[in-house]
């Protein structure tokens, strides 16, 4: 909001510079953005707070200044100088519905002339960037930028039987509104009717049927105190802002509603010519009543550490237009002027007298100790999750948790397959409609995003949360998983040709390396259909028994949509089941004494055969000194039939009190070997 | 017995031989040990470079000079035959001399051959030295390392100094009750905040929570009071991306509820806050303000981290740069959740992870943060 220093000055004869009252006012929260001569006056731009409508003019600017000068509000005296016969006497005015609008004061001056704005008028509302129109309604404008009560002027003649109906319009009305643009009105809106139609939106815009014209010769002042959310509601609908419903909306003066039609109409008669009528015509059913709030001084200090004379705490809220009401000794009573809806509390009356008294006077300690300091239970080892996957080359990325909604992924099991979306009702970005339930299409937006700027070599992983709906009326379920994609090749730092082309492989590594990282149990793999995944290199994931993801490469038909012409690899994990695996105590075991003797197996076995069926065969068989397999590597190719493939694994024998002959160790490695040669049909190469 | 041989007749024999050997000899005479002693290695190399000694030129003299050995002074040599003479010289006088003739030129030949071969092997070993030399400078071999998020690393770095303040760090739901997300801050119904334009729904009628204040609430019901606590987190607002928003960023509230907690504890743990997050000179400025939850309210400037506070791009010239909102618990938040407000009071405050990290890293457009590029990610650490 833009305040003329000159006027302010004209409002309290302030001697304190432009840059001076900035500063002072941005002390007491109404801070100023900027500073900006204009002629021989000063303009400041004022933040006011959504809560301090009343600062919302210059009278209310003046009113904190005041405080801040230890000075007051000059009174200037306006008196309407022509009067003759009632308002009554020429409208009328109904309120339907007092919920929305409390007071309807209307006044009415016959016989002006029409005109421009006299020099001094036209300059004081340009300074602050409003633009001139003609006298009547400059002079509106003018009283609402002085008092900040918003006014309008009606064309009493084109009001049909020159009556004023406050009401909530009805369904199909419309209303064409001063820039001329027709408005569908809805029941929740309130309108300023005549006998016939609305011709004002209430708080918000006049109507252009009884807009004041040249030809305008009686006019009917309004000045009203509406329902702030009520033309919140209807501003914010209809996508008009203005500078009456700014205020309304933030609350104006109730009580004020007369003085600023007499300070007015005062102006109107003065400028425009005309006879005012003697008096307003002033609905007013329920009076607002007048709050009180208490205070007890000591209570200052308790909650600012502020140490403020009782004298002191008296002038503040007194020069704010707070009135005591009760002199107790340890209690101090306060109406709360009609201008101030955030007053409340004795809260509120302890913030008046700290900004006044200044937030920079309130001392600098930390509260003494108290607890011992703790992060999240998890923060450990997501902490090291993090660190195990940085160090595999992965880099880790934030994608928003809402997104397209996709059937094309298996979720995690603690999503099954039948948990459907979390949608939105009011999406920003219009495709990305729902709450996300996998991490996946993120990260492959990530990916795409990469390789549209020549990036091929990507790995990435994710830590977020996915959510599904839940049973109707509960909240939805929320589940923290971690995900990880990987396409191209294996970088090496500060080289520029990848080491080789990654594989799943690597990205099995990669999550084997994240749970090791948190101390967790190996994790099992074992070969799976995965909706999203490329059958034939896809896994289920388990960990203790139960699943917790999946892993593979992306599916064709998903590759193609992202037009990904390169293999991708992506795998997703529960993060909040796999923080619930209890961590593995760490307990020394004795080192060997002796050399174990190694003997490395190529088998051929058919391609179906795994190594981890391979491996667990081998383990299962409590043979005496046998320690355990390696795996050595898999053979397939020249040599091969298609539908085998040779693996080699190293099996190692020790014994606890000697080293092993060898002839010792081929008496039990052989028919060990025998024995998986037996059940898998290989043939050792 | 074998027929005797004169002294004369062998003198002959055994010159003509150290004369071959002479020759033959010759070709090895530049190698010196003494050259070895007097200069350092990469001279050495240097020298050895210039007189165009290669690595396999010597090793193929080194091999060459073997077999000269073998040839002279070998068992089967023409020389071992003809020391076998001496015996059959029968004047012992002349044998005598003979004996001595040859000892003479023999070691005449063996000190020179093992001259010959000590330099040579040195020679070898040090040109050897300059063959394995290495490029130092050639980047060293490790895999290409990821990097954290910019908001992880900034998300840490606060949590650590709360944690060292004796603060808890505490997280709850990202969708909400209406009650979590407004009334229990004390935003009522009807509040601008609550409004569908600034806030998402659900099609069931959550809120995705708009400030992490929600967890605050949350963690007074469940540990009461006292209470010191931090809520980082994910939190949504109705924003259209743009350079300066994203409908979706990072929060992280304070809380602090005890007996005697007053402003000035606010004020000295944010101060503490900006020093120790951007340095111990770093000014705090509080100034009124207004939020539904708390009373009094304060905005919390600090004082800018480049310029110092003179005015620079980064402050808008103004020296100073928001932190964000605090202010002292509203008493309806403190009931809502149990506390009792005649005995405790607290602080709160709020900020903004991902506009702190614009700040610091001075990054212009905060929608990089979610685009993910693997370019804009390797940069923080």
């Amino acid at each position: 909001m833009l305040i003329s220093c000159n006027w302010l000055r004209e409002l309290i004869g302030t001697k304190l510079s432009p840059e001076e009252i900035r500063d002072r006012l941005t002390n007491v929260g109404l801070a100023v953005d900027a500073v900006e001569a204009r002629g021989d006056d000063s303009v400041l731009d004022v933040e006011v707070p959504s809560n301090r409508g009343d600062c919302l003019s210059h009278i209310g600017i003046a009113r904190e200044l005041a405080v801040i000068e230890k000075s007051q509000v000059s009174s200037f005296k306006f008196q309407v100088k022509a009067t003759n016969g009632k308002t009554g006497e020429f409208a009328s005015v109904e309120i339907r519905d007092p919920d929305l609008c409390p007071r309807y004061a209307a006044r009415t001056v016959r016989g002006v002339k029409i005109a421009p704005s006299p020099d001094w008028l036209v300059k004081k509302l340009e300074t602050i960037g409003q633009r001139p129109i003609n006298n009547v309604a400059d002079i509106t404008n003018y009283v609402l930028h002085e008092f900040g009560q918003p006014l309008h002027a009606f064309d009493l003649a084109r009001l049909t039987e020159k009556k004023i109906i406050v009401r909530r319009a009805t369904k199909g009305e419309s209303i064409r509104t001063l820039d001329g643009v027709d408005r569908k009105l809805d029941e929740q809106m309130l309108v300023i009717a005549d006998a016939k139609e609305p011709v004002a939106l209430a708080g918000v815009m006049g109507g252009e049927l009884s807009e004041i014209s040249n030809l305008t010769t009686d006019v009917l002042i309004e000045s009203a105190y509406f329902d702030a959310s009520s033309v919140r509601r209807t501003a914010k609908f209809l996508g008009l802002h203005t500078e009456a419903s700014h205020r309304f909306e933030r609350g104006t003066d109730p009580a004020g509603v007369i003085a600023a039609q007499e300070r007015c109409v005062a102006l109107i008669c003065e400028l425009a010519g005309g006879v005012a009528t003697e008096d307003a015509l002033d609905v007013y059913p329920n009076p607002i009543e007048t709050k009180a709030v208490a205070l007890r001084p000591e209570r200052v200090e308790s909650i600012t550490s502020l140490q403020v004379e009782l004298d002191e705490i008296k002038r503040i809220l007194t020069g704010l237009g707070f009135e005591l009401r009760v002199k107790e000794a340890s209690v101090l009573s306060f109406t709360v002027p009609s201008w101030r809806h955030d007053v409340s509390i004795e809260e509120d009356l302890v913030e008046e007298v700290a900004r006044h008294t200044g937030y920079d006077k309130i001392e600098t300690s930390l509260p003494p100790a108290r607890h011992a300091g703790e992060y999240h239970s998890s923060e450990e080892r997501k902490r090291a999750l993090r660190l195990a996957l940085i160090s595999q080359g992965f880099g880790e990325a934030i994608n928003l948790s809402f997104t397209e909604l996709t059937d094309d992924f298996d979720l995690i099991p603690a999503l099954n397959a039948e948990t459907a979306p979390v949608t939105l009702t009011n999406p920003i970005i219009e495709e990305a409609s729902g709450m996300r339930r996998t991490l996946l299409p993120g990260l492959l937006n990530s990916i795409r995003h990469n390789l549209n700027y020549g990036i091929r070599d990507v790995s990435l992983f994710e830590l977020g949360r996915v959510f599904g709906s839940n049973e109707a009326g509960t909240l939805p379920l929320e589940h923290e998983t971690f995900a990880l994609v990987a396409t191209g090749g294996l970088l090496e730092a500060n080289r520029a040709q990848p080491a080789r082309e990654l594989d799943f492989f690597d990205l099995k590594g990669a999550v084997e390396a994240a749970v090791d990282g948190i101390n967790l149990p190996p994790l099992s793999f074992a070969a799976a259909t995965i909706k999203h995944l490329r059958p034939g290199q896809s896994a289920s994931i388990s960990a203790n028994g139960g699943r917790v993801g999946s892993i593979g490469r992306l599916a064709d038909s998903i590759s193609a949509e992202y037009k990904f012409r390169q293999p991708v690899f992506v795998a997703e994990l529960d993060l909040t089941t796999l923080l619930e695996v209890k961590v593995q105590p760490v307990f020394y075991a004795p080192l060997p004494r002796f050399p174990a003797i190694v003997r490395d197996v190529s088998l051929l076995v058919d391609r179906t055969v795994t190594v981890a069926e391979l491996s667990k065969a081998a383990t299962d068989q409590s043979v005496p000194h046998f320690v355990g397999v390696t795996f050595v590597g898999t053979y397939e190719g020249e040599g091969i039939p298609d539908s085998k493939r040779s693996v080699t694994l190293r099996f190692e024998y020790r014994a606890d009190d000697r080293t092993m002959r060898d002839e010792e160790v081929d008496a039990i490695h052989w028919p060990l070997v025998e024995t998986l040669k037996e059940r898998f049909g290989g043939e050792v190469r | 017995m074998p027929d005797s041989v004169t002294f004369a007749e062998l003198k002959r024999r055994s010159d003509e031989i150290y004369e071959t050997f002479n020759q033959e000899f010759r070709r090895f005479e530049r190698f010196s040990v003494d050259r070895f002693y007097a200069e350092s290695v990469p001279n050495l190399i240097r020298q050895l470079q210039l007189e165009g000694y290669s690595l396999t030129a010597a090793e193929d003299a080194l091999n060459d000079l073997t077999t000269l050995r073998t040839r002279y002074t070998g068992k089967k040599s023409d020389w071992a035959a003809a020391k076998k003479l001496i015996g059959r010289i029968a004047d012992g006088l002349q044998r005598a001399s003979a004996g001595q003739h040859l000892l003479f030129l023999e070691v005449s030949m063996t000190d020179r051959l093992e001259n010959a071969r000590l330099s040579l092997e040195k020679t070898i070993k040090v040109l050897r030295t300059a063959r394995e030399s290495i490029d130092v400078t050639i980047p060293g071999r490790r895999p290409q390392p990821g990097h954290l998020h910019p908001i992880t690393l900034m998300r840490q770095r606060i949590e650590d100094i709360f944690v060292s303040l004796g603060y808890a760090v505490e997280d709850d739901r990202e969708i909400e009750t209406d009650f979590y997300n407004f009334d229990a801050l004390n935003i009522p119904e009807g509040h601008p905040a609550r409004d569908p334009q600034d806030t998402f729904y659900t099609t069931e009628g959550f809120a995705l929570r708009s400030q992490t204040s929600t967890v605050q609430i949350h963690a007074m019901q469940r540990r009461g009071a006292p209470v010191r606590m931090i809520a980082p987190g994910r939190v949504f607002r109705r924003d259209t991306p743009d350079p300066t928003h994203n409908p979706m960023f990072f929060q992280v509230e304070g809380l602090c509820v005890d007996r005697g907690i007053t402003m000035a504890h606010l004020k000295g743990t944010l101060a503490e806050f900006v020093h120790r997050l951007f340095g111990p000179e770093t000014k705090t400025r509080f100034r009124p303000s207004y939020f539904p939850f708390t009373e009094p309210s304060a905005e919390v400037d600090y004082s800018c981290f480049s310029c110092g506070g003179s005015g620079c791009r980064i402050c808008k010239h103004s020296g100073w740069i928001e932190l964000g909102g605090s202010g002292m618990v509203h008493p309806n938040v403190l009931r809502t959740a149990n506390v009792d407000t005649s005995e405790f009071t607290g602080f709160a405050f709020g900020l903004g992870i991902d506009r702190t990290c614009a700040r610091i890293y001075q990054l212009d457009d905060i929608r990089l943060l979610f685009e993910n590029d693997v370019r804009f990610l390797a940069q923080f650490r």
